[in-house]
Order: C-alpha cells, then structure tokens, then sequence
C-alpha cells in the first residue's frame, strides 16, 4: 500500500477511457490487433487493478482507524478531531509525548537529588549532635581526672606552711590544667579522626551509588530511546541539561 | 473584537488543561526547530507560566490599564531570554492553531479573526515596551562571580561584578540563570546597597533538589559568569514616615533587609539626603534620609531600626557575624538573632511568636521578608497586635521555584 496513489491522478485509466481504446491494426491486410499494443494495454490494466486493490486495502484500514477513534470518543477518551492536515498533528503529539517523558525525568531527577541533600542535611545534623555530646563527655572526663590529679598532687606529703601550701596550690592548678590538656586533646584527636573516617565513608559511598545509578539509567535510556525524535532531541535533553546526573525514574526503588 | 466570544472558546479551550500548553510548544518547535534552545529541557514549569499568563491576558480583557501594564512587563521581561520580535509572528501561529485544534467544530473564519487581532494587538503591546526598554538598558547583565563562600551547609554568598553596572533599589531583586544549568531562571535579592565597585552579594540557600540553588551553591567557582536579568519587585524602603523601623528576615530573606539597612547607613552619613550610594534609585525613589533634609548629623536622624534574624538552629545564622558588626558601627540598629529549635544563648522560638512577644510594633513601619508561611504568619500577628497593613512591607519568596 502506498499512500502515494491517493494523489496521484494523471495517466489513470477511466471508464470513458475504455471506450475510447483503439489498437493498432495489424499489418499485410490480415484481421486482428498488434500483440504488441495489446499487451502494453494490458498492462495497464494490471498496473490499475494492483491500484485499485491497494486503494481498497488503504480505505479499509483508514475505515477501522476512524470506526476505532469513533469508539474511543465515545468510551470517554480524549480521540477527537481530524485535522486537515494528519501528519503535522501526528508530529505534535509525537513530541508532546517525547516532552512529557523529558519532563517526568527531570522532575525524577529533582526528586532524586532532593532525596540525597535531604538525608545528607539528617546525617550531618546526626553526626553534628553525637560530636555535640561526644564533646561534651570528654570535656566532663577530662575534668574529673584533672580535678583528681590535683587532688593527689595536695596530698602528696601532709600539711605545708602558708607559703608552701600557695605553692602546692599553683602546682596542683597546674597538674589540673596539664591532665586536663593532655586528656581532652587526645580524646579530642581521635574522635576528630572518627568523625571525618565516617564521613569520608560515606561520602565515597554515595558517589559509587550515584555512579551505579547513572550507569544504569545511561542503559536504560539507550534501551527507552528508540525512535530519533527521542533520541536526539530529549532523552538526551535531561543528561546535557543536567538537573542532577545522578538519576532518574529507572533508579532501584525509585 | 467580539471579547465575550474569545472568553468563551478560550473557556472551551483551557478545558483541556496541560494539554493545550503542550500542544502549542510542540507545535511551535516543529514549525521553527530553532525556538527550543530559548526552553528549558523540562517544560513543566512553563507550561504553567504560559497558561497563567493567557488566564491573565484573559481575565482582564477589559481592563485595560491592566492589561497593557501586565503586557509591557512581560515585554520587557522575555528581553532576557532573547526574544526577538520575529519571535512573536511564529508565536501567534502556533497560539492560533492550537487554539482551532481544540476549539474543533466552534473554530470559524471570524473567530479565528478575531484571536489574530486580539494576538496582534498583545504582541504589539509587548514588542513596543521591549523595544522602549532597550534604549536604556541591555537586555540582560553578565555578572562575574568574584566570591563564593559556603556560609553553611545550606547557604552560600555570592559576590558578583555586573557589566555594566546594576542599578536597583535596595529591596529589589533579580533573575539569575547560571550556566550549569541554562534556561532556568530564579530570584534572588541584592544583598547589599549599591557599591561604588558594582559588585552586588546574593545570598543563596539551597533547596533540597533544586536545581537552579544547588549549582549556584556547590558548583559556583569564582569565574563563573551569570545572567542576571533586569531588576524587579516593589519592596524598598518607605518615604519619610517619621516611624522606626522592625524589620523580620527568615533565613535569606535577608538580603533585601540587609541592602536597605546598609541604605539607611549610608544615608545617615550624608547630611545631604540619601547618600552617594542611592542614584539607582529610580523615578520617586525615595529615603530615610529625606525625612529632615538638612538637619542630618552622621548616623544622627536614621531611624531605629530592628532586625530580627531568624534561623533553624544556631549554625544557620549564617549572617550574624556581618550584622553584629554593622549594629556595633549603627547605634540605631538592633539586631536580634532568633533560632527556631537547638541550643542557643538569645531569643528562641518561631520567629513571629518573638517578634510579637519582644513588644509592641503598631507604631513602626514593617518590613517582611523570607518563606512565604513565616512571613504571611508575621503579618497575620503583627496585624492582630494593632499593626495597619498600610505601614506592612512584604517581600514573599513564594513564587521561587526550586
């Protein structure tokens, strides 16, 4: 079937044409036609019948089209309409539906990123209140052994004289202060390390799920992409726009 | 033009819904490729700004001081996207087929007349104020990062240096499109009153999965050239009222409190009036500084002003260091850090409840800025204790997208 033949309507075969056919006579005198123009009108009657035929089978499927729009009307779907021109109305609707998957990624897309800042935002309000009391421990630690350090160095031989005893003071603030230093800064250090090992872990683990993610979806859309309207223009769209690389709908558990 | 005809298709019409917006770019696009680079890859938001737009043209057909006010607006703000007046022809075509598409049977010669002129008559409008606009100012300014610091987790400042240079009152604010992600444009305010180096800070806080917010924050080096697009918006500060000033910032809502506050600074220090600082002030533009011409002594006649500066938690006042240093320069200024949840020495709780509970405002003016639900909360309590709508001021960051 070509849709060709509904236009073109020169050199058709007519019912008055049919009439007016002559052939060629042959020649020497003897009666009957030319083989020659006899078959080349044959021919053409093949090459109008083959038409013909098509043209039924085209019309045909344009009625079942038109019977199925029809029906869809009026199950209540949105099927109206018959534009003058078919073909550009096709087009429309091919690119709208080409700009609603577009859409639907980038906004999947926004919602993915969303997802990663906001557990971000949790994990490091997380990690900010255990460092807070983690701090705040230490901080109780340290004193207490600061405070016993002190302590022991009053005590370390009985009573002293006046003097004496504001010496053993000084000294015992001092022991207080260095034990308390020492403890908080080594207790300090190494929560430091713990935090930022967490963090570093975490941070290198969302970048291998963002890299998995984009490989698949990279997949995913090659598989989605198939006719060129798609291709080139839009799925394409979302990656080179890039509102968050880091996925879209085809995500695990998205 | 027969207006209550087009009323009804365009009734008919809007019934589709997302449809007709999406048949018209698809339309258009097809019938001229070269239209797309001027959207965004998703065009979902702007389905929906063409859609209120048309309700609007619509809606005040009749209206014409209205109309043509609204039109001259949106005239002038396509300059940025690089509209051009060949533009508005392939436009109106695609606007009328779309429309004759899903009118169906009502489409006839004389209604689709009547869309022509009616189009015309819009595109008209719009191209005259574009063209207006243009002999005074470009289209759009390039503004060149030449700070980016990361205040907090969520917020970043951006220092820019337009060219040429910005003119605006502190208040105002801008389009800004960055080029990590071309075609999407947001508002942000100036920061700070104008400087004589034409730099302008924006205070940029980053919405979980916005797009436009999370490339200004994380990925805007110092280099990075962005569009900036005219300045808009009516929020500044009152003519001379003789009343002190409150002024409420939730989070970045800020920055235009912040520009107008180093506005009043600067106008203090000129006994003149408004200070070298406010020749971007437009047509009427108007100052603390006027309200006793001639009797200014430094910092002497500014009114007292109140800035309340409110946060989720402590960490996220990300200002306060720069505000404590202007109020210790100001003697009229307070500032009054507020935080909403979390340990913090000064004033705790939502900001509107603090704000009503610190005293009694009825006879400031007031001046609003920052989420839509704190500040509409704001005006809703301030007006409860007395406060006229008139002395209210309100910028609403309502309409920014993520």
């Amino acid at each position: 079937m070509t849709s060709d033949a509904w236009y073109d309507e020169q050199n058709r075969l007519t019912p008055a044409g049919l009439l007016d056919v002559t052939f060629p006579l042959t020649r020497w005198g003897r009666p009957g036609y030319e083989a020659d123009g006899v078959r080349a009108f044959l021919t053409e009657v093949h090459a109008e019948m083959v038409r013909l035929i098509n043209e039924r089978a085209s019309l045909w499927q344009e009625v079942q089209r038109l019977r199925r729009r029809i029906l869809g009307k009026e199950n209540g779907n949105d099927a109206i309409l018959f534009g003058k021109d078919d073909a550009h109305i096709h087009a429309v609707r091919i690119l709208s539906s080409a700009q609603r998957t577009a859409d639907r990624y980038v906004a999947d897309a926004q919602a993915y990123s969303g997802r990663l800042t906001e557990e971000a935002r949790v994990r490091r309000d997380e990690i900010m209140a255990q460092a807070q009391q983690h701090a705040d421990m230490l901080l109780d630690e340290a004193q207490t052994r600061a405070r016993a350090a002190a302590v022991a160095a009053m005590n370390h031989d009985g009573p002293l004289p006046e003097t004496d005893q504001e010496r053993r003071a000084v000294q015992a603030e001092l022991a207080y202060l260095r034990t308390f230093t020492e403890v908080y800064r080594q207790h300090l250090k190494i929560y430091t390390e713990d935090v930022l090992r967490t963090i570093e872990d975490w941070e290198s683990r969302e970048r291998a799920t963002s890299r998995d993610i984009v490989a698949g979806n990279r997949a995913a859309d090659r598989q989605a992409a198939g006719g060129p309207v798609l291709d080139s223009t839009f799925v394409s769209g979302p990656r080179a726009g890039g509102a968050g690389r880091s996925g879209h709908g085809r995500s695990p558990g998205v | 033009m027969d207006v209550a005809r087009l009323r009804a298709s365009f009734a008919r019409i809007a019934m589709h819904g997302d449809e007709v917006p999406l048949h018209f770019y698809s339309d258009l696009f097809l019938k001229h490729p070269e239209t797309r680079i001027m959207f965004p890859v998703s065009m979902q938001a702007q389905r929906a700004h063409l859609v209120d737009a048309l309700v609007r043209v619509v809606a005040s057909a009749d209206n014409a001081d209205n109309l043509t006010a609204f039109l001259r607006d949106l005239g002038r703000d396509h300059r940025k996207f690089g509209t051009l007046a060949g533009h508005y022809e392939a436009v109106g075509d695609s606007l009328l087929a779309t429309f004759a598409y899903f009118c169906g049977d009502a489409w006839d010669a004389e209604l689709a007349a009547d869309w022509k002129a009616a189009y015309e008559l819009i595109a008209s409008v719009m191209t005259a104020a574009a063209s207006e606009d243009e002999q005074h100012r470009p289209a759009f300014w390039t503004g060149t990062v030449v700070a980016a610091e990361r205040k907090t987790f969520d917020i970043a400042v951006l220092t820019v240096r337009t060219e040429p240079p910005l003119e605006y009152v502190p208040g105002q604010s801008v389009a800004v499109e960055s080029p990590a992600r071309p075609r999407l444009w947001r508002y942000y305010s100036m920061a700070n009153a104008p400087r004589a180096d034409g730099t302008v800070d924006f205070h940029v806080r980053l919405i979980d999965g916005g797009a436009v917010s999370m490339a200004l924050t994380a990925r805007t080096a110092v280099g990075t050239e962005l569009r900036i697009g005219p300045p808009v918006g009516a929020l500044r500060l009152s003519a001379s009222t003789g009343r002190d000033v409150l002024m409420v910032a939730g989070s970045t809502g800020l920055a235009p409190l912040k520009a107008m506050i180093e506005q009043l600074a600067a106008s203090g220090q000129d006994p003149g009036g408004l200070g070298p600082d406010s020749h971007g002030q437009g047509p009427g533009g108007q100052g603390p500084g006027g309200q006793s011409p001639g009797g200014q002594s430094p910092g002497g006649q500014a009114p007292s002003v109140h800035l309340f500066f409110g946060a989720r938690t402590a960490d996220d006042l990300y200002d306060l260091p720069d505000l404590e240093k202007l109020a210790a320069e100001h003697p009229w200024l307070t500032v009054v850090p507020v935080v909403a949840d979390g340990r913090f020495g000064g004033q705790t709780g939502l900001l509107p409840d603090v704000v009503v509970r610190y005293g009694n405002w009825s006879g400031h003016d007031a001046y609003l800025a920052g989420p839509t639900d704190m500040v509409q909360d704001a005006s809703v309590r301030l007006s409860a204790a007395g406060m006229p709508a008139t002395q209210m001021h309100v910028e609403d960051f309502g309409w920014s997208e993520p």
